[in-house]
């Protein structure tokens, strides 16, 4: 059971490779740029990935039961209009508006599951025809749409605005990621849930036959990785003082790509929390760092898909090895048996 | 084609004086030296501006060049074109990190014109003069350069109802909601047809700027609607797409169809007589227009907050038809 490994599993499972990937190509845009290598650049990274890492870490539950949430970008787009109904057009208080958001993030999570487990729907398929739906929700429910006046009108509520922002050097939006990475990682390690949802992941009829309530904890992996994306919609609407249609646009792919570079399988059961926000800020520096150092257009895009091949031919590659290595082990055992036998 | 000057001169606000001279001449002089006591910017060797367009596509690139263009002559700018992935939150790191930078101006093609604002601002606190293009937005800056949206849909409509013969049943292939331009062509086309009480819009429908996307909503409503006379897309793109669905069905030449912002393949498909007209701007030009604003921005010390009520420059226009597209030199399409 990985779930109750050490600290250097975590790290292993969260891809020790990319770790220190990671930690050579900060050395060499810091040696590079010294803009890179500034306080306000490392607050700028933080502030500018923590919501996608947030996504990352909501998207890793779906993943590791070998499931995907494609749908996350539109509950994106369609938690930040019902806050921005919620204040702008019907004028409720700040805090109603938080709660309806959080609230629009579940049940959006909740129907991703019903038509996962009761109408038996792939959850990419599942999930793909929810991306279109709220997408077209967010469209039909906009404010924006109903007043065309309020296009052009912020958002004034101060405990909305007060969602982000940042306490000396550190953005608020990165202190909710390291909460949500602790609070999972604990779930994944110490509850129940986690050993059920690796389990799971890992193999659906042996679990289920193992008594665990698998249709339960689907459920709840899609609903975490519907609230999730709820709360770092919450951050960019208080960010942006105001939401568009169009908001979270491709987020599901970033969101992805995080999670697979942080060494979570697309296969499901392995891969953690930890991991999904590591290669969020690993896509974050890249990007920035890219930039810094004067690449144009394009470009950093590519170099970000590079990555990601390598990243997912790693994964593979692990696996192919382990399946590999618990061949050979099994021939081993298979021979130790049978001359233990042959000698007796 | 005097119809555009008449109707945008007075609406015209040109750009702070002396940005509007340096345009107008295409020549600025770094240490220009602009009358104003309120220097905040220390004169240095180089400088660095950058532009955050929705992505460097067609009119994007186009800008970039007409900037490039300015800023090369400088020979003291380094210059960066950026990719703002058409997502609002993306475009704002980019600001931040420019803002961290440094830089010494940014051109923005904003996303969404209220979500950029607070971006914006914390430009305006760093001393760093914004110039948006095309996409204003609600927090005041530098400097907006746009196409004349409005009016130049206006004399769409009325060129489009005219060669209709004052009558029949328009389609309009539309941005998605939620863009301000989307408002001002759509608002201007229907205030350009009220003069023709027989003129119908008979459909207004979003095909996401999208070439394939207009074919596609053009195929499904010509299905339900028999007699479609003129379509309007509100931009080229969407209008070509139109083209290629009146090609295949044998109805070039008898549907009216105009697109909007002048670009190379629009000019082309109006040479071979399938694309009826379209609003044409010079999108080079609208880039040096800015570019050269910026240059006098950064180096002429104008501090940010200068920059109180910001100035506006509206870009000509013409509207193009097979009569006198030939008008538009080969160094002038984009």
């Amino acid at each position: 059971m990985r779930n109750v490994g050490s600290l250097r599993k975590t790290l292993a499972s969260a891809n020790l490779g990319l770790f220190w990937f990671f930690v050579v190509v900060i050395i060499v845009f810091s040696l590079v740029s010294p803009v890179f290598r500034s306080g306000p650049n490392l607050r700028n990274i933080l502030s500018g990935y923590s919501h996608i890492g947030i996504v990352a870490v909501g998207m890793a539950f779906p993943l590791l039961l070998g499931g995907i949430d494609l749908s996350v970008g539109s509950i994106m787009g369609l938690v930040a209009m019902v806050v921005f109904d919620a204040t702008l057009l019907l004028h409720l208080p700040g805090w109603v508006a938080i709660l309806a958001g959080l609230l629009t993030g579940i049940l959006a999570g909740l129907f991703n599951a019903f038509l996962i487990i009761r109408v038996k729907l792939q959850p990419f398929i599942a999930t793909l025809a929810t991306l279109v739906a709220y997408r077209g929700l967010t469209y039909a429910i906009s404010g924006r749409q109903i007043n065309p006046d309020l296009t052009v009108v912020a958002i004034k509520d101060p405990l909305l605005l007060g969602v982000d922002g940042q306490t000396g050097q550190i953005p608020y939006a990165f202190i909710y990621l390291v909460i949500i990475v602790i609070v999972t990682m604990t779930i994944f390690r110490f509850t129940r849930l986690g050993i059920d949802l690796y389990a799971v992941g890992g193999n659906p009829l042996a679990a289920r036959l193992a008594g665990i309530d698998v249709n339960r904890v689907k459920t709840l992996c899609y609903v975490l990785s519907g609230f999730f994306t709820a709360i770092a919609a919450l951050v960019l609407t208080s960010r942006m003082e105001s939401t568009q249609e169009g908001l979270g646009g491709g987020l599901e792919l970033s969101a992805i790509a995080a999670g697979v570079i942080g060494g979570v399988s697309l296969k499901g059961g392995i891969g953690n929390s930890f991991g999904a926000a590591l290669g969020a800020f690993l896509i974050g520096t890249l990007s920035t760092g890219l930039i810094l150092i004067g690449v144009t257009g394009y470009a950093p895009q590519v170099v970000i898909g590079v990555i990601l091949l390598i990243a997912v031919g790693y994964d593979r590659f692990t696996v192919a090895r382990g399946n590999r290595n618990w061949l050979r082990r099994q021939k081993h055992n298979a021979a130790a048996i049978s001359s233990a036998t042959s000698q007796s | 084609m005097s119809n555009s000057s008449s109707n945008s001169f007075n609406r015209r606000s040109f750009l702070k004086a002396a940005g509007a001279a340096a345009a107008a001449s295409m020549v600025g002089i770094p240490s220009l030296g602009v009358a104003n006591a309120r220097t905040n910017r220390a004169a240095k060797d180089r400088y660095k501006m950058v532009f955050i367009p929705f992505a460097p596509d067609t009119v994007s690139s186009a800008w970039s060049q007409g900037i490039a263009e300015v800023l090369k002559v400088q020979q003291i700018i380094d210059y960066q074109l950026l990719d703002g992935q058409s997502k609002v939150d993306v475009q704002i790191n980019l600001m931040d990190t420019a803002i961290t930078q440094g830089v010494d101006a940014i051109f923005l093609q904003p996303v969404d014109s209220v979500a950029v604002g607070p971006s914006i601002k914390k430009a305006k606190d760093a001393g760093i003069p914004v110039l948006t293009l095309n996409i204003d937005s609600t927090e005041a800056h530098a400097s907006h350069v746009e196409m004349n949206h409005y009016f130049g849909a206006v004399d769409i409509a009325d060129k489009m109802a005219q060669m209709m013969g004052g009558k029949g049943n328009v389609v309009i292939l539309n941005a998605p909601p939620g863009i301000i331009i989307r408002d001002q062509r759509t608002n201007g086309f229907k205030k350009g047809l009220e003069k023709y009480p027989d003129i119908k819009v008979i459909a207004d429908q979003s095909a996401e700027w999208s070439r394939k996307k207009a074919q596609d909503v053009l195929s499904a409503l010509m299905i339900a609607n028999k007699d479609i006379n003129g379509v309007y897309g509100v931009n080229d793109e969407m209008a070509l797409g139109a083209v290629d669905v009146l090609k295949t069905k044998g109805l070039i030449g008898k549907v009216v169809v105009f697109g909007n912002d002048g670009e190379k393949d629009a000019l082309q498909s109006i040479e071979a007589g399938e694309l009826t007209g379209t609003q044409y701007t010079d999108v080079f030009q609208q880039g040096r227009f800015a570019g050269s604003a910026a240059v006098v921005l950064a180096t002429g010390g104008v501090s940010a907050q200068a920059f109180q009520s910001q100035s506006h420059l509206l870009m000509p226009y013409f509207i193009l038809t097979k009569d006198n597209v030939a008008q538009i030199q080969p160094n002038q399409r984009w």
